[in-house]
């Protein structure tokens, strides 16, 4: 398990994964950077957040998922990025979950702010996510030296310790 | 001790994603303030959510009112108009399941239809464009009942059916 864990091919299908999430996050940001009110009714649709909550939700996420799918991308800071991607991952699948179960007939909003029609949410948007989800925890775990900007400035704290460290002699 | 180095990597990724987090809610905002119609940070009044109306998928036929099939006994009728039309007149034996056009029909009364065991369901409404009949009947359709007609002109027209047998 352990010699799984440590192989130095995740490097490479981490890289794989991270270029592709952080594809997909730039993709989704562009429209709700661009028309943050659109994307406020779009979260309102959900029916889920607190009406206070959710102008600051359209505000922050899309700026949030701009910064982190560049993180993942250049290799910067790569495990706080997955870590967020993860976590907006999660929060997307547990709201579509909701809506689903509540038979709301929307679009989920996520490349883009139109009807229903065009783009329902479904089972299979959550399975979508999931599988989002799986990847971005795949580079959080076990994308332990990750290509990019974090190998030319590593921080000792950032990365967890080899595998085999137990083994070393303290 | 790795125990403890693992736990710190966390928390490094932790601090990260949280100082990420901080920075981009200061951009978002700063950006949000800037724009020539940014927006309210606490949106004081209700969105208006453009919910579409439930559509039945299913395809379902019409059916002349004076059809034999509409009055026998192995069929079942359902009125689609509102409780208090259904009471001014109804046909004969037929139960009463108002549509809603916002609204899904609740699901116990489908699963009251499909298992009623009658040859066919033959939904009547107002008669009106749409047909409320029409529309449920599609209704109950894509939901998974067979052999689902509509009445053509609805209630009006069964009731001169119903009159018209009556005479006879």
């Amino acid at each position: 398990m352990s010699g799984f864990l440590a192989c130095r091919a995740h490097a490479f299908f981490g890289l794989a994964a991270r270029l592709y999430l952080g594809a997909i996050f730039l993709l989704a940001c562009w429209h709700k950077l661009v028309d943050p009110a659109a994307f406020a009714v779009d979260i309102a649709t959900y029916q889920i957040l607190p009406l206070g909550l959710v102008n600051v939700m359209a505000i922050v996420l899309p700026w949030v998922e701009l910064a982190a799918a560049l993180m993942l991308i250049l290799g910067f800071r790569t495990r706080g990025a997955a870590l967020l991607i993860a976590g907006m991952m999660a929060m997307f699948c547990v709201a579509i979950t909701i809506a689903v179960a509540k038979g709301l007939d929307m679009s989920c909003g996520c490349f883009a702010s139109q009807g229903a029609a065009e783009d329902p949410i479904s089972w299979r948007t959550i399975a979508r996510d999931g599988g989002w989800l799986i990847l971005a925890l795949y580079v959080l775990v076990l994308d332990r030296t990750p290509l990019g900007l974090d190998r030319l400035w590593p921080r000792p704290s950032a990365q967890p310790p080899p595998l085999d460290a137990s083994k070393e002699p303290s | 001790m790795p125990r403890v180095a693992v736990l710190h990597s966390w928390r490094t990724a932790g601090r990260d994603a949280l100082v990420a987090l901080v920075v981009c809610a200061g951009v978002g905002s700063a950006v949000n303030a800037l724009r020539p119609h940014g927006l309210a940070f606490v949106q004081r009044t209700e969105y208006q959510i453009l919910v579409p109306c439930p559509e039945g998928t299913g395809e379902a036929p019409g059916m002349a009112a004076d059809d034999p099939a509409v009055w026998e006994t192995r069929t079942l009728l359902v009125d689609a108009r509102s409780a208090a039309e259904h009471g001014r007149w109804h046909a004969p034996g037929s139960t009463n399941l108002p549509f809603d056009y916002l609204e899904p029909a609740p699901k116990a009364a489908v699963q009251r239809l499909a298992g009623s065991g009658a040859a066919r369901v033959v939904v009547f409404g107002d008669g009106g464009d749409p047909d409320s009949g029409e529309q449920l009947a599609r209704e109950l359709a894509g939901a998974g009942i067979r052999n689902v007609f509509f009445v053509e002109g609805g209630a009006p027209r069964l009731q001169a059916a119903a009159a018209a047998r009556g005479a006879r």
